[in-house]
């Protein structure tokens, strides 16, 4: 038994000498260096629902990566946990994530591009139908007035306009 | 008036028509990869079967087709067949590389031994490469040209047809 102790710690050195030089593309690569405080606690799992919501889970129709039970979304909280962990800010949790998927990944889109299209047209339509319902009922008025007849007898005539005056 | 009620009433139809087309005829899966055109996100990750870490800046110099594939993928097992003939016959002028996605290193060994084993194939710990990639199911495949620039994505299996149009645009 004491002779196997040598080589298991050779064994596990090795090991870890190979996980050690492991590396997945990291955050700092795309966004930077963190920006904000390394968050803990309650607070930590609080964050990582908040943006875990923000998130579309890319393997599921409509659902938040805090509402799927998808591996995928599983894996992508984890990376919001430990980002926030690492002290990233949210701005900076989902520019990393769309600079990998696009804006497609973000369930609230950005006010850019085609996308504030989403919120000024809208806006636009209202204006449109309130300026088209004002047009409309000032025609109706002028519809309403009465119109000059042309073969009105004279003497109706002169009444109607003393009546008015 | 009548005439300006048709007129409005055809372009919002119209808009609307062009907005259900464009977004209706796409697969939702097909995400476009904003990383096109963008160096791609270097990595080290372990090899199946030897053990040993692999780099992907190492292969600079070269065009690289990176697969992420699993083994509990269907459509990964109809491109497997093709990757390998492709790796094959092209030998040392396109590096091929294929990253596990959400699976078991025993599977991937006994699936790479039943079905042949022509290039690296690497574990992905907890998909956080796939996610640096933007990858949304499986399979999918970037394209890197020699300059490690992703030039392309494809979502899907790929025919052997398909393959060598990709690798055409990642050699250019």
């Amino acid at each position: 038994m004491r002779k196997l102790i040598p080589i298991l710690l050779f064994a596990l050195a090795i090991a870890m000498a190979a996980s050690a030089q492991l590396k997945a593309p990291d955050a700092e690569q795309f966004v930077g260096p963190p920006e904000g405080l390394p968050v803990t606690g309650d607070q930590l799992d609080q964050r990582e629902h908040e943006i875990a919501s923000m998130l579309r889970c890319p393997v599921c129709q409509g659902l938040s990566i805090a509402d799927s039970p998808a591996e995928m979304a599983i894996n992508m909280k984890g990376q919001v946990r430990e980002l926030l962990s690492r002290g990233y800010t949210q701005e900076q949790i989902l520019s990393y994530f769309e600079h990998s998927y696009g804006q497609f990944v973000l369930l609230k889109p950005k006010f850019r591009g085609v996308n504030s299209l989403v919120w000024t047209l809208p806006i636009l339509a209202l204006i449109a139908g309130a300026l088209l319902v004002i047009v409309k009922l000032n025609k109706l008025q002028d519809d309403v007035a009465p119109p000059a007849a042309k073969d009105e007898d004279e003497y109706i005539a002169r009444v109607r306009d003393l009546v008015n005056k | 008036m009548n005439r300006t009620v048709l007129i409005v009433g055809f372009i919002m139809t119209a808009a609307l028509v062009g907005v259900l087309y464009f977004a209706l005829g796409k697969d939702p899966q097909a995400i476009d990869s904003p990383l096109v055109g963008h160096a791609a996100p270097d990595f080290t990750l372990k090899a199946v079967g030897t053990g040993q870490s692999l780099n992907l800046a190492q292969y600079r110099g070269k065009p690289v087709v990176l697969n992420f594939w699993a083994t509990w993928c269907r459509p990964c097992w109809e491109e497997h067949p093709v990757l390998t003939e492709t790796s094959q016959a092209m030998g040392d002028r396109v590096q091929f590389v294929g990253v596990v996605f959400q699976d078991d290193e025993r599977k991937i060994t006994d699936f790479l031994q039943q079905r042949g084993w022509a290039y690296p194939t690497l574990v992905d710990d907890r998909g956080k490469t796939a996610i640096a990639y933007g990858v949304g199911g499986v399979p999918e495949t970037f394209f890197l040209n020699k300059n490690g620039t992703i030039v392309a994505k494809y979502t899907g299996p790929m025919s052997g047809d398909i393959l060598q149009e990709y690798i055409q645009k990642a050699m250019r």
